[in-house]
């Protein structure tokens, strides 16, 4: 019998692997991931439309742009459920009592809330192939927007998931994650920085929450092609650090 | 399990408790509401850290070792809570994974389990479409489909009628061999009929640790059945 305090690499995967499928498998079978994808992929997906059929433009910034504000809600209604729901039914002290490290409870629902999440992405592919049909689209500059719109909701899927965490419902994981998500978007908001420039000019606070907490500079560099490290450490660092909170919290807080 | 106590803020749950389980021995743990039994429970299941003194389960202590404590253990926690969409099998199927079986054994531990715990029939439904009684008897199956050496069970018979309370006497202790088994319950007589020995806990103090068999002698010389010496420890102790 292994008597390691802590699961050797494929042990972990292959819990958080299983975890991930039975979160996954929840989902589907109380239909909140067909109601949450459907409804992602009309409601982006018509945005888009509308703004192609005003510009006429073959690319996909339309539909980028848009997807900082609409993640900061339909993310945080994927991780509310996610451990504030475990807490409330109790099963988290079933499944923490198995075999398994916090980490690897933590892995595997993120790997089971970013599945559902390439779905929600999976859905925009059509417009894709219209556009290659239609025009001459950047192929490059689609990839690049597509790893940006991915880690965009690695992170907020991470921060949702610590929020859930902290919460022992639904809704106030809901409301708490969707104002964070808020802030990691807005922050970065052309309009917001100014305004809190202006309250405190000689620290320019707007400047500083944009360039260092905001998720938007990132994202948008991704979403203009550009594929720059600090962005890449800035969404995954993140999102670890979120990740590590959640197994600390998962740790700390029992009753 | 020695000096065990643990603190809830300022509310003391559990309070210096020390004893030992045997492989092959079963003990029943017995005491009121809120007498601080599903937190020393808790406490050997790993989910809740003693706020002071040790508790070794199968030779790991289970603060420095929690992986090693929960591979050997077989946990039904004090609610029972399982995951309501899931159907069964695949419950079990999950619950037997998690903790490593797969390939001939996995099937085999998995027959076992549904055989033992009477499940065939409901294997397909949802858990949250089968009786109280029903999925009283999945969280028995998942905690013993690893075939543990150490099976703690909070309040086992619960949601049980009984002719289910009758049966799962005999699975008790037909599952002792070679195997340490802590139980919990409110039940006295259900408690004097399965166990080895006897544990009284209230206000978080252990009151008595004493064989079933000194308890009939007691109560022979008394010329009084046991149910009454055991409440006389609850009183007479809890009073002193």
């Amino acid at each position: 019998m292994r008597d390691a305090n802590a699961l050797g690499g494929g042990e972990a995967l292959a819990a958080a692997g299983l975890i991930a499928r039975r979160e996954l498998a929840a989902s589907f079978d109380s239909s909140i991931a067909y109601v949450y994808t459907i409804g992602f992929v009309v409601l982006a997906n018509s945005i888009f439309m509308n703004e192609f059929f005003l510009t006429g433009t073959a690319d996909m910034t339309a539909y980028f742009d848009r997807l900082p504000l609409l993640l900061a809600i339909f993310l945080p209604a994927v991780t509310m459920r996610l451990w504030a729901e475990e807490k409330k039914h109790r099963t988290i002290e079933l499944l923490l009592t198995f075999p398994i490290g916090p980490r690897e409870a933590v892995a595997g629902k993120y790997a089971a809330a970013l599945g559902l999440y390439a779905l929600f992405l999976a859905g925009s592919l059509p417009i894709v192939v219209m556009l290659f049909v239609l025009g001459k689209p950047d192929g490059g500059l689609i990839a690049s927007g597509y790893l940006g719109a991915f880690l965009l909701g690695a992170q907020l899927i991470a921060s949702g998931m610590f929020f859930s965490g902290l919460a022992r419902d639904q809704i106030v994981a809901f409301v708490t994650s969707s104002l964070a998500a808020f802030a990691f978007v807005l922050s970065g908001n052309d309009r917001v920085v100014e305004v809190l420039d202006g309250l405190w000019p000689s620290l320019a606070p707007g400047t500083i929450l944009s360039e260092s907490v905001s998720v938007r500079p990132h994202f948008d560099a991704f979403v203009r092609g550009s594929i720059q490290l600090p962005s890449l450490v800035y969404f995954c660092g993140m999102s670890a650090v979120f990740l590590w909170m959640t197994a600390l919290v998962l740790r700390e807080d029992r009753t | 399990m020695e000096g065990a106590t643990r603190w809830y803020g300022s509310t003391l749950a559990v309070d210096d408790v020390s004893f030992q389980v045997r492989p092959g021995e079963i003990v029943g743990f017995l005491g009121p509401n809120g007498a601080g039994k599903s937190t020393l429970l808790k406490m050997i299941s790993t989910w809740l850290p003693p706020t002071t003194g040790r508790i070794v389960v199968g030779g790991h202590d289970v603060v420095r070792e929690p992986l090693a404590v929960r591979r050997r253990l077989g946990y039904l926690p004090e609610h029972n809570s399982l995951y309501e969409v899931m159907r069964v099998d695949r419950f079990l199927e999950f619950a037997a994974r998690i903790r490593g079986l797969g390939g001939s054994s996995l099937r085999e531990r998995l027959d076992w389990a549904v055989e033992s715990c009477g499940l065939r029939e409901v294997l397909s439904k949802r858990i949250h479409e089968c009786s109280k009684g029903y999925r009283q008897r999945i969280g028995v199956a998942a905690a013993l489909v690893h075939d543990p050496p150490v099976i703690v069970l909070d309040e086992p018979t619960h949601g049980l009628d009984p002719v289910q309370v009758v049966a799962f006497r005999g699975f008790l202790r037909g599952l002792r061999q070679g195997k340490a088994i802590l139980f919990s319950s409110h039940v006295l007589s259900e408690v004097i009929a399965i166990s080895d020995r006897i544990l009284v806990i209230r206000q978080g103090r252990l009151l008595a640790d004493t064989p079933v068999d000194e308890l009939e002698r007691r109560a022979g010389a008394a010329g009084a059945d046991v149910e009454a010496i055991v409440l006389d420890i609850v009183t007479t102790a809890g009073s002193a």
